[in-house]
């Protein structure tokens, strides 16, 4: 059996509206804002219209239904049903779009903006590009060193870290649920994995206050390290974020 | 008091495991793998000798437990037995402890790990090798109802049996002071909190705690032969579903609701704490977090939220704070003095505003501002003995840039009034003001980004030691008016018209076929 051309069209549309529902809401539960939803929609709709539209043939056989719904006498009692019902679903429809919305201003978050080339960190200027973990090394040359360096890591990410980014490094320490952005949770792929250790660095030493302009929404509660920690220990709780969680840092020569 | 009866009783299942030849040494094994564990997870609290002093300890309120006590909080093992079932502690390291710095295990630990984690832990007390013997008696649960409720209300009154530490109404404000074994400063818990529960406020769970008491604090076992205070099996259950009935959802946080909507009102907006006319508005609770960021920085807070109601008319806007605080701070006053930290303060509370609404999503340093953006903060104090309550108008353009300027020339007061455990305070402004280029002009209809600063003054809080929120939402709500229903009338009309004008034409068409 053949299915009309404007059904096609229209199980389309609910079946990516559905999928955009089930992708957001469902798998990544977070929840997609009306507006930006409705955007994505308009912009789906106007494709599938150019699709279905693109042949004459087509056209026709598109707007068919409808012009029988009109022209057809023995289509009467579909056609006045058909007619109150689409005026007052438009009314109901301006009305809410016209009542002012309560909801919250959504606040889309960048998360890892990119770093600068350089930054002014303990008052000097210090090249991202060539910045390096100097304990990294001891991983190989070192591995008793190494280990107490991540210890002195330990140490510092419990009296500083834990509060916001949990002792289980998975964003949820007992001061998270009062924040906005939420911290970052390094147990994560998406976060200490893909990043390199000057990053780290970097986010680090100048916290919120240190992101740059097109960090929106500007209001990470990170507070700005180097105004407690000294460079030593920054380095060693980098070495203990990595070892805590098993992941690895990117490097230049992975990269590459 | 029973270490040494323990330690002795410890020594006859070592003996006989040598008689024997085996089991000890095998079951040493859990203790080994478990050190491990112990080791990655939870020495950083716990502290490398079990004794609770790891490196964080000092900035944790409640402070890791120290494990060479033997003694558990959450025990469902019957008061004469020291020893806590392997049932609590799985429970408690699995699920962790609401309200502490201690996490739920259970998604990074297998059942084994804990398991052998649980058998180290016992190491450090000696009591790998301890059987618990007597479990509760739990009776015939009575079913929670308003008579059993009432019931126990009595009870919880009856000679302050709860109502001494747990107050008047089980907001833990406290008439005295308590310690746990170690000598540390606690506080009663909240009744009304139960999400803040070691345990959880299930009758059976609230039963159990009544029955074995919470041991290493003050909270008491109520089946000790030598209490007056002693309970029957059925009063503990009354008494445990009155207090499970305490629970006050409405001061739960909720994640999503991030807007407090200013209801506008006929006639006068309400300018005290006890006006009915607040019952208007709903309130939305945000978290108190310490305040970590600036020098010298604050870990130990008491606080944990605030709860906001606003209204509004054509020329003010009233703002109504609510906090549950266990102490009213009042310097001077002897019964504060009884139960506070040395160095007592006011308590106080401010509210945040962004001299300029922001247009788009950049608001000010949530933390006071900065000199580009800088913020209103409206700072109420409960004031001492000497000095009566007061509200100041402070312009801050960062944390340690902070300019009091005459509350009064912009229209602002405030009162504050403290029962039972709440500190609530109204505040009322004027809507616009003429220092338009200092004050907020509010607006209706418009996303207000607002934030609260709370210090309790006999928690030693005062300076940068605070708690604070985020920024949240404050909304006017606009009235709609009767625009939405005009246009929505005649967008149907015109669409409907041109439907049926559609239609007519197509008929008459087709008619003229027909023909
Ligand atoms: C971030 C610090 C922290 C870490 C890490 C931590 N704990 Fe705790 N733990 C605490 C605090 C704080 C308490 C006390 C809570 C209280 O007294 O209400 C506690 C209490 C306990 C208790 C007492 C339960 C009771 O009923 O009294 C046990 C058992 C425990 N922890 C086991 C562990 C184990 C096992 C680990 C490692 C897997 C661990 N903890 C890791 C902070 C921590
Ligand atoms: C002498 C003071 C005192 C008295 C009397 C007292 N409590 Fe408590 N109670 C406490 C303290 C202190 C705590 C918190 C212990 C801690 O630090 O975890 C507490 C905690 C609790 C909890 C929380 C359990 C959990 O899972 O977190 C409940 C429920 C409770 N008490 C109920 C009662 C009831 C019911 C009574 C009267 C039958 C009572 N208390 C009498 C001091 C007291």
């Amino acid at each position: 059996m053949k299915i009309p051309k404007l059904l096609q069209a229209v199980l389309v549309l609910i079946g990516v509206y559905l999928g955009f529902i089930l992708v957001f809401d469902v798998l990544l539960d977070a929840v997609i804002p009306s507006s930006v939803l409705a955007m994505y929609m308009f912009f789906v709709a106007a494709g599938v219209f150019m699709v279905f539209t693109f042949e004459e043939d087509g056209t026709r056989e598109l707007v068919a239904p409808i012009k029988a719904l009109v022209e057809e006498p023995s289509r009467r009692l579909i056609r006045n049903i058909v007619f109150v019902v689409v005026p007052v679903l438009a009314g109901a429809g301006t009305y809410f779009q016209m009542v002012p919305s309560l909801d919250a201003p959504v606040e889309l978050r960048s998360i890892h903006p990119a770093p600068p080339t350089a930054i002014k960190v303990y008052g000097k200027r210090v090249n991202l590009l060539k910045l390096e973990n100097p304990y990294r090394k001891f991983e190989k040359e070192d591995p008793e060193k190494f280990k107490e360096l991540v210890a002195g890591g330990a140490k510092v990410y419990i009296q500083n870290c834990q509060y916001c980014h949990g002792d289980k490094l998975d964003g949820k320490g007992p001061y998270a649920a009062g924040l906005n952005p939420t911290p970052l949770n390094f147990q994560d792929v998406g976060t200490i994995a893909q990043l390199q250790e000057s990053y780290l660095f970097w986010r680090i030493a100048t916290g919120g206050p240190g992101l740059p302009k097109e960090a929106a929404p500007w209001i990470s509660s990170m507070p700005v390290w180097q105004n407690f920690l000294s460079e030593e220990e920054i380095w060693q709780v980098i070495l203990f974020l990595y070892d805590y969680t098993g992941r690895r840092p990117r490097s230049w020569e992975h990269d590459g | 008091m029973t270490g040494t009866i323990r330690k002795t009783a410890l020594l006859v299942p070592v003996i006989a495991g040598i008689l024997i030849g085996g089991p000890v040494w095998a079951q040493s094994e859990g203790p080994i793998r478990g050190e491990a564990v112990y080791q990655k997870r939870c020495l950083m609290c716990h502290g490398e000798e079990g004794d609770g002093l790891g490196p964080a300890a000092e900035r944790l309120n409640p402070p890791p437990r120290d494990f060479t006590l033997g003694q558990f909080k959450i025990k469902t093992t019957a008061f004469k037995d020291p020893i806590t079932n392997d049932a609590d502690l799985i429970r408690m390291i699995g699920d962790g402890m609401p309200g502490t710095a201690m996490p739920g295990w259970s998604d990074i630990l297998s059942e084994q790990e804990i398991s052998d984690v649980i058998h180290y832990i016992k190491t450090f007390a000696e009591l790998e090798e301890e059987k618990p013997s007597d479990q509760i008696d739990y009776g015939t649960q009575v079913k929670s109802s308003p008579e059993s409720i009432a019931t126990g209300k009595k009870i919880f009154h009856d000679g302050d049996r709860c109502s001494e530490c747990h107050g008047a109404e089980g907001l833990g404000d406290a008439v005295k002071k308590l310690k746990n074994d170690n000598g540390e400063r606690t506080w009663p818990r909240n009744l009304t909190k139960p999400w803040t529960y070691r345990a959880s406020n299930d009758a059976k769970d609230i039963f159990a705690r009544v029955t074995a008491g919470i041991p290493t604090t003050q909270m008491p076992s109520f089946t000790n032969p030598k209490s007056k205070k002693k309970l029957s099996i059925e009063d503990r259950w009354h008494v445990a579903n009155y207090a499970a009935s305490l629970a006050d959802a409405g001061k739960k946080v909720r994640a999503e609701n991030t807007v407090i909507k200013a209801v506008r009102v006929e006639g006068d907006v309400p300018t005290s704490p006890d006006d009915p006319a607040w019952q208007q508005s709903t309130s939305s609770t945000f978290f108190l977090v310490p305040q970590i960021i600036a020098k010298p920085r604050f870990f130990k807070s008491a606080n944990d939220s605030v709860s906001v109601r606003a209204l509004y008319n054509d020329k003010r806007l009233s703002v109504l704070i609510e906090w549950d605080d266990r102490t009213k701070s009042i310097p001077g006053d002897e019964v504060a003095i009884k139960i506070a930290d040395k160095g007592m303060s006011p308590d106080a509370i401010a509210v945040q505003f962004p001299v300029e609404i922001p247009a788009g999503m950049e608001k000010p340093y949530f933390l006071m501002g900065s000199d580009a953006k800088p913020v209103n903060l409206w700072r109420w104090s409960s004031g001492t003995t000497e000095k009566p309550e007061s509200v100041a108008l402070i312009d801050a353009a960062g944390i340690t840039n902070q300019q009091p300027r005459d509350a009064a020339t912009s229209g602002l007061s405030a009162k504050g009034a403290y029962k039972d455990g709440t500190w609530r305070v109204a505040m009322t402004r004027l809507l616009t003001t003429s220092e338009t280029a200092k004050d907020i002009q509010f607006a209706p209809g418009r996303f207000i980004p607002i934030a609260f600063f709370n210090w309790d003054g006999s928690n030693s809080e005062q300076g940068t030691k605070h708690t604070l929120t985020t920024w949240y939402w404050l909304l006017l709500q606009p009235e709609a008016g009767s625009k939405p229903l005009m246009a929505a009338i005649i967008v149907a009309l015109l669409i409907g018209g041109a439907l049926v004008w559609w239609g007519r034409s197509a008929s008459a068409a087709n008619k003229e076929t027909d023909l």
